[in-house]
């Protein structure tokens, strides 16, 4: 196999990394503040239900709760899941175990904002909502961002462990390639690609991180 | 307040998950329609062929790490002589052939969830009986030990106190750990692992000294490695088959019924010698073999 054939190969494994890696954030990021607001919430059964939640996604490898999402339906209903389930599930899998970090990120932020500022807000006459969307979460961004890439950035080197159900992202074409050619180099080029999308996503989140550094 | 914006947000979070799902299953339902409006066509002239493979789809899943029964080729399409015989039925049938590389050790769940029709990859026969509804055996394989050249082992006796590698969930782990479990007994160690990549890395580097696996394998790695040998003394014979879910008889008997038309009309042989596997292919006696069988029950 020429390199240029390789090249194209990983390359299109890439876009379908960047497929689950753009279609978690999206799902995730919304996802998380939701369950956020259940891990603080007063009602004790609901943020009971959440840390429950909460503790499973982070106590148990990612790559089984894929394996969970995909076999799940025909093992415990008996369900024939057909072929293109395999990437609906792998999105599953991964939101689902995103939201749970996420919300945590968003509870420290949320959380460390002091009760003063609410209580200010009250005074001006700022319903909850507007308090929320117009005071808190703008700071709460502000403070978690250096988190919230962290995750990200881990995010994209996940997106590896959808090998175990077989779609062909970039590391499952790269394994496919190495045993083709009996050689390690597919593995160095999708290191390459790897290393190269995740500095460009921390590039794009330092810029954001200035963006919003606007009292510094 | 505070209850609204929550409801809002679940709001969208359920219609975004609903969309992508309807999104996935529109696409779904799409695709078999248009083979279906196809097959129709086919059908009424084929008559009843279609009824096991009900959207004229056969899912095949494979090791697409498994070269030569199944991996990706130079242009990175998925190939191998599995995956052209597969293909070979499809078009005696009609059918669309999906090729689905799958995780190895996945493959009973993705076999038993209806997530793939068959598992048509070296699937080694003997020992599975069970477990799976098999067509007829096609190629004669044998589990081997492979060694580097200079390692000073010619026989089975040699391993004794060595660590020796072999693939997770393959038929030669199965073997070492049942019917050759005495000679694994001697082995200072079993070793698995994932893929033959790394295992001959493994060997080359010298933390193991020797891999048990299938010989089609073998033969293709050692010719793109230098310095490997594999030991005349091998392990078992046993024989390859597609593999079908426990039960799938109707499936079973469309592909060995095509199976014989491929071996009349000369393809098989045409595959297996393109692929070097002239040698041990074993289709022509497995159905005189059958032939045999029934004769003497008429008789």
């Amino acid at each position: 196999m020429s390199l240029s054939v390789m090249l194209s190969q990983l390359g299109s494994g890439m876009l379908k990394s960047m497929g689950i890696f753009f279609l978690t954030l999206i799902f995730s990021l919304p996802l998380g503040l939701l369950v956020s607001f259940g891990r603080m919430s007063k009602n004790a059964v609901l943020r009971t239900i959440v840390k429950i939640y909460i503790s499973i996604m982070r106590g148990t490898p990612l790559m089984l709760q894929l394996l969970v999402v995909y076999f799940g339906p025909y093992f415990l209903f008996g369900m024939n899941i057909g072929g293109s389930y395999r990437f609906t599930a792998i999105i599953i899998g991964f939101s689902v175990n995103y939201a749970a970090y996420f919300a945590e990120i968003y509870r420290s932020g949320i959380e460390s904002m002091p009760v003063g500022q609410y209580e200010a807000a009250k005074m001006l006459g700022y319903s909850k909502g507007k308090t929320f969307f117009k005071i808190i979460l703008p700071q709460v961004i502000k403070r978690i961002l250096p988190s919230i890439t962290n995750e990200v950035i881990t995010l994209v080197k996940d997106t590896s462990l959808s090998f175990a159900l077989a779609y062909a992202e970039m590391f499952t074409i790269a394994k496919q390639i190495a045993a083709k050619e009996t050689s390690f180099v597919p593995f160095i080029v999708a290191a390459i690609f790897y290393y190269i999308f995740n500095l460009v996503v921390a590039l794009v989140m330092e810029r954001i991180e200035k963006k919003l550094s606007y009292y510094q | 307040m505070k209850k609204k914006l929550i409801g809002v947000l679940m709001g969208t979070a359920v219609a975004a998950v609903a969309l992508t799902g309807c999104g996935n299953k529109k696409s779904e339902t799409e695709a078999p329609a248009t083979e279906k409006t196809t097959e129709a066509a086919v059908a009424t002239e084929a008559t009843e062929k279609t009824t096991t493979a009900e959207e004229g789809v056969l899912v095949v899943g494979f090791d697409a790490e498994y070269p030569p029964y199944g991996y990706m080729d130079d242009n990175g399409d998925y190939t191998g002589f599995d995956l052209e015989l597969a293909e070979a039925v499809c078009a005696l049938e009609g059918w669309e052939l999906v090729k689905t590389p799958i995780d190895w050790d996945s493959k009973d769940m993705e076999l038993n969830s209806g997530a793939i029709d068959c598992i048509w990859n070296g699937f080694t026969r003997d020992g599975r009986e069970d477990d799976y509804t098999f067509s007829v055996s096609y190629v004669d394989n044998s589990q081997v030990i492979v060694v580097a050249e200079d390692a000073g082992i010619d026989d089975l006796a040699g391993l004794e106190g060595k660590t020796v590698g072999v693939q997770a969930a393959s038929a030669a782990l199965t073997l070492l750990e049942e019917d050759q479990k005495e000679l694994a007994d001697t082995f200072a160690e079993l070793q698995q692992f994932a893929d033959y990549n790394s295992a001959f890395v493994e060997l080359q580097a010298g933390s193991i000294d020797a891999i048990a696996m299938d010989i089609g394998v073998a033969q293709y790695q050692i010719k793109s490695r230098d310095g490997f040998q594999i030991l005349d003394e091998s392990l078992n014979a046993e024989q390859y088959a597609v593999g079908f879910k426990k039960g799938n008889e109707e499936l079973a008997q469309i592909v060995n019924a095509d199976l014989q038309v491929l071996l009349e009309n000369g393809t098989f042989d045409e595959l297996a010698e393109k692929y070097e596997l002239t040698d041990m292919v074993c289709l022509a006696e497995a159905f005189d073999d059958a032939e045999a069988e029934t004769e003497a029950v008429t008789e």
